[in-house]
Order: C-alpha cells, then sequence, then structure tokens
C-alpha cells in the first residue's frame, strides 16, 4: 500500500507542477466570452494549457501530438493534458488528491465529488455561468439548482446524457440483458419476455452451435462481478420487476415509498435462476474472478451468446474489435432485450429525455490559476464547431457534407473512426468534457455521428440489421419496448453513489456492498440454494439495510418536495 | 560473527571516554556531520509522522485540518472494533505474515547451505546471482506473473493437463484454500535468494578451524552443516528475525489487492486493503489512522515479546 501511496502522490505532484507551468505560460492571457456557437481565432504560441484528471480508465488515451487536438488549440487558444485512472479506485485516487493538497485544474471525481467539495477543493460556479452561454445554455435553471450542494452553490456539472433539440438516441447506452444477433437468427427471431425464455434461447442454441466460426467453445452466459463493476450481476431484479435504474433502490410510484430490491421474491428468483444455470454448466465458471480486461476480452472473441450489462461499459471496445476483425459478419454483435420476471410486465430498461446525474461531473480546482480561462474552455468546447471537430472529426477527412448539409462517412472513414490507433493520434474527443447528443444546432445533423440516422444504420452489421428488419425496430430502443414512468426524483443513485461511512445510512450501504460481493457468488454456486440463500439474507440483514432505506426516503420525499417546489 | 563485532564496538566506544571529547570530536567533523544529518532524517521521516496519529482521535476533515477538526475521543477505534470485516482482515493478515515469516526463514537458511556446498564456483556464482534477480522485481510484476502461469491456460494448467491428465484446468484463484499457500510461494520465489545473501555471508565469517578439527574427527558433510555452521549462524538468526517479526503485520499488499475477488475475499482481504477501503475510499482518514496504530501497537507487542525470550533464552537480542 505504501509504494502506490508514494506513486499517487509522486503522479499527483507532477501534475500540479506540470499544471502551474501551463499557467505561467499565459501571463494575461484574456478571458473574453465568446457568442454561442462561435470560436474566436488564437494566435499562435498563446495556447494555454489545463491539466485534467479523470476517475475512470481511459478508454482511448490520445497521443501527444493529436492532430485534432492541435486544431482545436489554435481555433480556442487552448489544450488539456488528460490524466485517467489506472490501476486504483475513483475514491483511492480522489483520497489521494485530498490528502495531498494539490490538484489538477479540472476534474471529476466520479462518485467521490462531494469528498473534494467537502474538502474545499473545488471552485464554485454561480459566479461565472452567466457569463459563459455555453455553460449557461447546457442546463435549465432547475436542472442547474438541482447541483447546488450544502452551502447553496454549484461545483460542478454533469457532461453527459444531455439532449439538444429533438431526441434522436439509437442505442440503449444503459443496462439489458444482450444477446447475439445470431443466436436470435438461429432461433428464428423468436418473442423473449422472460428471464426463462432467454436462458431457454441460450441453452439451445448452445447445444446446436456449441463453437464459434474459429472453434472456439461458446460461453452461453457470463457475468461480471470486479467490484464496482458487479452492477452485472447485482442489479438485475430491479428491471426485471419492471421499474427504471434509479440504481440503488426501487421507488415505488403508488406509494412513494422506497423499496430494496436485494430482498424482493423476484430477487430470489433471479439468483435461483442463475443458481440453475450455473448448476448445469450455462453460466461460465470464470465468472466471479474474472478481471474487467478479461471479460472484454472473452466478449471481444465472439464466445460469449450473452449477458446483463450496460452498453457503455462493453459496446465500444468489443463493437470495434467486431468492426476491426472482420467478424461482424458472424452475428457477435449484441442485442438489447427488455426482459421481465413475469410474462406482460411493463419494463424500463430504457429511460427517455436522457439522464441527470447531478452526484458527478466535471468541476474546476482551487489549484487552477487561470479560472476565466478554465471556464472558456469548457464554455468553446461546447460550440458548435468545437463540439463537431470532437466528434465528427475533420470536415473531409473524417465526414464529409452532402448538398443538403447532411454529415455522412464514406466506408473507409468509419473504418478509421473504428480503428484505435486514429483515435490515438487524430481524433480527440475531449470525451469527459461537457458534450451533447441530439439535435445539432443546424437542426439537421446529429451532434453524435452514432445518431445519426442515415450513419447508425449504414454502419450497422448486417446481422444486426435483420434483427432489426425481423422485429420492425429502428434503433436499439425500439427492440426494448420500454416504457417511460420515471418520476422528478429519478434517477435515485445520483444520492447513493455519494454516500459515505459518516452516516448510518452510507455506513449500511458500504456493508450491503461487501455482504453482497462476499455472498452472491456463494448463492450463484451454491450446492443448497434455499439453505445458502437464507444464511445470505441473515448476514445482509446484519448490515441494517433499513438504516440505508431510511436515509434515501430522506432524499426522496426531499426531491418530491423540492420538485413541487419548483412548478409553483 | 554478529556477537563479536558488537563486543569490539563497545571497546571502542569505551575508549572514546577516556580521551578529550572535544578534542576527539574536532577530529572527526565528518563523522559528526552525518550522524547528525541521520538524526534529523531519522525524526523528520519516523518520528514527525507520527504526530499524525492525533487525527485518528478526531472526525478529521482535510478542509478544516488538525486544528479545527472535531475531537471524537476513541469513537474511531470503536467503530473499528465493531467491524466484523476488520477482524477478518486481521485474521488473514497474521496468518498470511506466520506463514511468509517462516518460508521466509526455512527457505532461505535451506538455500544458504546448499549453495555453501556446491564446490565449483562458477556454478555457484551463476545459482546465487540468478536466485536473487527476482527480488529487483516490482510486487505488481511479480503478481502478473503469479496470475499468468496459475491462469485456466496458464503453464501450471496446462501440465497439469497434459502431463497429469487433468481434464479440467484448476481455477486457483477460486479456492479459499489454495490462496495463502500461492501468496507464500509468490514470497519465496521473488525473496529466498535476496534472503540467503545475508547467510552465506555470515557463513564465510565462521572460523575455518573448526571445520579443520572436524574433519580430523571424521565428521560427514551433514554433521559438519548441523554441528559447526547452523549453530554458528545462531545469531545471525534471532536478529534476523526479531527484526522481521515487527513486519508480521506487513503481509504484502500487491498479491492480495490484485488476486483476491469476490469469492474468496474471505481470505484474501488484508488489514491494508481494509485500510484502503473503509479508510481512504470512504474517506474516514481517521479510521484509516487508526487501524494503522493498531498495526504499529501489534507490531510492537510482537518486537518486545520476541526480544523478552530472547532474553530468557540468552540468545542474541535487539535491545
Amino acid at each position: 500500500m505504501k509504494k502506490t501511496k508514494i506513486a499517487a502522490v509522486a503522479l499527483a505532484s507532477l501534475m500540479s507542477v506540470s499544471a502551474l507551468a501551463g499557467c505561467n505560460k499565459t501571463p494575461g492571457a484574456s478571458s473574453g466570452t465568446a457568442a454561442p456557437g462561435e470560436t474566436k481565432q488564437a494566435a499562435p504560441g498563446q495556447i494555454k494549457e489545463f491539466s485534467a484528471f479523470f476517475a475512470v480508465p481511459a478508454t482511448t488515451e490520445i497521443n501527444k501530438d493529436n492532430e485534432v487536438q492541435k486544431i482545436i488549440a489554435e481555433k480556442i487558444g487552448a489544450k488539456c493534458n488528460e490524466t485517467w485512472l489506472a490501476g486504483q479506485q475513483p475514491s483511492e485516487a480522489v483520497g489521494v488528491f485530498i490528502a495531498s493538497g494539490e490538484y489538477p485544474d479540472f476534474i471529476n471525481g466520479g462518485d467521490a465529488m462531494k469528498a473534494l467539495y467537502e474538502a474545499g477543493a473545488l471552485i464554485a460556479w454561480d459566479d461565472y455561468i452567466d457569463k459563459y452561454p455555453n455553460i449557461k445554455e447546457f442546463f435549465s435553471d432547475y436542472e442547474w439548482s438541482q447541483f447546488r450542494q450544502s452551502d447553496g452553490k454549484i461545483y460542478w456539472m454533469n457532461p453527459f446524457e444531455n439532449i439538444y433539440g429533438e431526441d434522436k438516441t439509437t442505442t440503449q447506452n444503459g443496462e439489458a440483458f444482450w444477446i447475439q444477433a445470431r443466436v436470435l437468427e438461429w432461433a428464428k427471431y423468436p418473442k423473449i419476455e422472460t428471464l426463462d425464455d432467454y436462458f431457454k434461447v441460450l441453452e439451445d442454441y448452445n447445444k446446436a452451435n456449441p463453437t464459434t466460426h474459429d472453434g472456439k467453445k461458446n460461453i452461453p452466459y457470463t457475468m461480471l462481478c470486479e467490484d464496482w463493476r458487479y452492477f452485472c450481476l447485482e442489479n438485475a431484479p430491479e428491471f426485471l420487476d419492471g421499474y427504471p435504474n434509479d440504481g440503488s433502490c426501487i421507488v415505488d410510484v403508488n406509494t412513494k415509498k422506497i423499496v430494496d430490491y436485494n430482498t424482493t421474491p423476484t430477487a430470489k428468483r433471479y439468483f435461483k435462476k442463475l443458481n440453475e444455470e450455473y448448476a448445469k454448466g450455462v453460466i461460465d465458471t470464470g465468472a466471479f474472478t474474472q478481471t474487467y480486461d478479461e471479460y472484454i476480452s472473452k466478449l471481444s472473441t465472439g464466445v460469449v451468446l450473452g449477458m446483463c450489462d450496460q452498453w457503455w461499459d462493453f459496446a465500444y471496445t468489443v463493437n470495434d474489435v467486431f468492426k476491426t476483425q472482420n467478424t461482424e459478419q458472424y452475428g457477435y454483435n449484441y442485442i438489447p432485450l427488455g426482459l421481465t420476471i413475469d410474462k406482460g410486465m411493463e419494463n424500463q430498461w430504457y429511460t427517455s429525455g436522457g439522464t441527470l446525474n447531478v452526484s458527478s461531473g466535471i468541476a474546476i480546482t482551487t489549484s487552477c490559476k487561470d479560472v476565466e480561462g478554465a471556464f472558456k474552455f469548457i464554455d468553446d468546447l461546447l460550440s458548435q464547431e468545437i463540439h463537431d471537430l470532437r466528434f465528427w472529426g475533420v470536415k473531409d477527412v473524417d465526414y464529409k457534407v452532402d448538398e443538403n448539409g447532411m454529415y455522412y462517412r464514406t466506408e473507409e472513414m468509419r473504418k478509421n473512426a473504428a480503428d484505435p490507433n486514429w483515435k490515438t493520434k487524430h481524433l480527440c474527443t475531449y470525451s469527459y468534457f461537457p458534450q451533447w447528443s441530439g439535435t445539432s444546432r443546424d437542426g439537421k445533423n446529429a451532434m453524435m455521428p452514432a445518431e445519426q440516422l442515415s450513419e447508425f444504420k449504414d454502419t450497422l452489421p448486417e446481422p444486426v440489421k435483420k434483427v432489426f428488419a425481423a422485429y420492425g425496430a429502428n434503433t436499439y430502443i425500439d427492440l426494448l419496448g420500454s416504457v417511460n414512468k420515471a418520476g422528478p426524483w429519478f434517477p435515485m443513485y445520483s444520492y447513493s453513489n455519494n454516500m459515505k461511512t459518516d452516516t448510518k445510512g452510507g455506513e449500511a450501504w458500504t456493508k450491503m456492498g461487501e455482504c453482497k460481493h462476499a455472498w452472491l457468488p456463494k448463492v450463484v454456486m451454491s450446492k443448497e440454494f434455499d439453505k445458502t440463500w437464507d444464511e445470505y439474507m441473515k448476514a445482509y440483514a446484519a448490515c441494517k439495510p433499513e438504516d440505508f432505506v431510511a436515509e434515501m426516503q430522506q432524499e426522496l420525499d426531499r426531491r418530491i418536495a423540492a420538485y413541487e417546489a419548483s412548478k409553483k | 560473527m554478529a556477537r563479536n563485532t558488537i563486543n569490539s564496538l563497545s571497546s571502542a566506544d569505551l575508549g572514546v571516554k577516556k580521551t578529550n571529547k572535544w578534542a576527539e570530536a574536532k577530529r572527526q567533523p565528518f563523522l559528526l556531520i552525518s550522524s547528525a544529518l541521520l538524526l534529523i532524517y531519522g525524526i523528520i521521516f519516523y518520528y514527525v509522522p507520527v504526530l499524525g496519529w492525533i487525527t485518528a482521535f478526531q472526525d478529521y476533515k482535510p478542509a478544516k485540518g488538525f486544528l479545527k477538526s472535531q475531537w471524537v475521543g476513541f469513537a474511531k477505534f470503536q467503530k473499528l472494533f465493531e467491524n466484523k470485516t476488520f477482524y477478518l482482515a486481521f485474521r488473514n493478515t497474521l496468518a498470511m505474515g506466520v506463514i511468509n515469516l517462516v518460508f521466509h526463514f526455512v527457505t532461505a537458511i535451506a538455500f544458504a547451505l546448499i549453495l555453501n556446498e556446491v564446490r565449483v564456483m562458477f556454478a555457484k556464482k551463476f545459482v546465487q546471482t540468478i536466485s536473487y534477480m527476482p527480488h529487483f522485481l516490482s510486487w505488481i510484476i511479480v503478481t502478473a506473473i503469479v496470475r499468468d502461469i496459475l491462469a485456466s491456460d496458464g503453464i501450471v494448467n496446462e501440465f497439469l493437463m497434459n502431463v497429469c491428465g487433468n481434464k479440467m484446468p484448476i481455477d486457483f484463484f477460486a479456492v479459499k484454500g489454495y490462496f495463502w499457500w500461492i501468496v507464500a510461494f509468490a514470497n519465496v520465489w521473488k525473496e529466498t535468494g535476496w534472503n540467503a545473501i545475508i547467510y552465506l555471508a555470515a557463513i564465510t565469517a565462521i572460523d575455518p578451524s573448526l571445520y579443520e578439527a572436524a574433519d580430523m574427527d571424521g565428521a560427514s558433510r551433514f554433521q559438519k552443516v548441523w554441528y559447526i555452521t547452523l549453530p554458528s549462524l545462531r545469531p545471525t538468526i534471532m536478529i534476523l528475525l526479531l527484526i522481521n517479526i515487527g513486519n508480521v503485520l506487513n503481509a504484502g499488499f500487491e498479491l492480495q489487492y490484485i488476486l483476491g475477488n469476490d469469492v474468496i475475499s474471505d481470505v484474501s482481504k488484508i488489514l491494508d486493503v481494509f485500510i484502503l477501503d473503509w479508510g481512504i475510499s470512504q474517506f474516514d482518514f481517521s479510521l484509516g489512522t487508526a487501524a494503522g496504530i493498531f498495526k504499529s501497537v501489534i507490531a510492537l507487542i510482537l518486537v518486545c515479546l520476541g526480544n523478552w525470550t530472547a532474553k530468557r533464552t540468552g540468545d542474541e537480542r535487539l535491545f
């Protein structure tokens, strides 16, 4: 532990040194404001350098001499050197920053934002928001107000899942039970509604076709349980009961009461099913010991027929591998299913209209020497020209524009966009800075290439196109058939993510997590399910989940009251 | 031999006392300055950090600092001792620490004795160099190596399946009974060669006339090792044992942190990981400090106990 600590402190000090260097290079740099969608050209040699730390592992780490980053820097006069989480927990990394008191200019501490706020590490945004139109535009006043902390001020903004203009969502970014297109094709596109249907199809397919195209043995079902990613195993019961992703609990819409999904009859049925399938050898025996990297490489070979996961957790990496390896043709791509525990229930796997997670986001720290410049940087990144550069790339290199002003990509451009090499040396999305989805300010195109309907449809692999045609769907969302009943309190995880052991509820929450981590593998692997389940329930009750539920109830009541008050 | 060195040192000290101290001091400015530097180093890096211990008695918040954080007495210790995971982690740490300690001594001494019997100088040097090289790898590399060789398609499983006829690969990281031994094995692999160096050095200091006398008496090779080499090593062994006993609760971190998983967390979680989970990750720095103090107190008790035992049996001791 000492070694890691020292390394982290060294890293932190290194980063802060580079932050200082960045600020020193720009004496008297102007901090003017720009109109929305417009950016000023900066003189060369005047480029400010910021530093940023994101408490997530990098999906792509861009090169130092990245081409688009350079173009953006020339246009807005600033660039940002991003550092990502490596081999640590988000809260560990943030804990080390706090202990050292030195921060990068920008920080997204994930679930540890509240701790940064309490450590006095962040700059309050209230005096700045009005000066930067692109930032102000990002949220409505009510939405901004939800970011207020205990002292009534705003310290960060969530960069994701915000829709500009018309919603163009094509992909289920969240959770689902996924199934490979080849399984559906073989089964002649059946209607799969319940967990039982799902496992039956997987089993039948595996009996008929035990291997992949290159002779590797299929794994009918796997689940990731590593650390915080164990949601792939543990939170399906809330969805199976027809509730949306509140993450840590169910909110009963009628009674407005918090329900613990870990102890519901559905939870027991779900784990009993997993237990049966495990005994049958349908579930990957290595599921409980695999790391995230191992899981992703397993998926990338195409051997895994199905799993429960969130799209962002696997698809960006895995789908790109299928594309570059030319294995899409075998139907390895994953299709989401909106399963419920019984037939004929509504499901809410997908919740439309974007999700505002106020518990985390990007913040500017007290170590930043040029606060105005940092705000201007965020503001500039949200202007349409720069936004296009970030996500579409360079015109005529990464995309073309037809006579109607619609953006499109050639086959080569698409291959490039999926190529890890191209992503590191050419593209620069500043992926954890604020970004829009939905419709571009030109009113025609999508903010993101993946949401451009023509682009989306053209890039679908053949087997997935066939699935869409068979089920009469235009997008992945259509396949799920979700209804939207999420209340104004949604999502509750934006509160529970920040819970720490300093409250009774938080302590219960941590213990519940530890208990589930230790017991769920036992439950699934048990030879006597009912006995193990009862033992698990006893151990679980000892964690005092009622303390957690009580605190969540308090927050739910507060949110409902705040919403009612805002309508008046 | 250690005992001789200590004796000669103390007689030198006596000699200093008889002469004029100031005149003596003037003649050795370098010695004085360097020892002063060492003293300052010790104070800064070993004593000043102990001040941080007061955070264990506070509800420490970095924004408020030492002075303004709320004092909570022993509340953090109470919280610590009420936590079941803490006891689990303590047990695992102690178990792995003791296993490591035993293996450390047995393998290092055995290796030194065996190597000492090698008569071909080149082979001896060669084996010694190779054997201590893993010491220079960082633990994270060793962890990756252990993970790879024990993976379901790793060398061990390949061997078991192709040579021993196992049908299914063994998932070594999913069986609780294996974990402590995997850790012990990794420690042995990494440190045996390095730990043996000091014994090899001590062996070369043994008076050759003892062996010659034994030869005259017709002692076999094994008898020479048993009646001369081992007893001569005894003071060295005792001193090293006393030093290492304080480190029993530092049973490693990377191995347990990386190789542990949900299935075996009951045996893999150690105190340092517990401190990370419940201290740093929860921003409860006070709880982490309290656990750290607990570790130090236990280490101190162990060292004192060891020293007291050594005193009783008349062996070499630290203080």
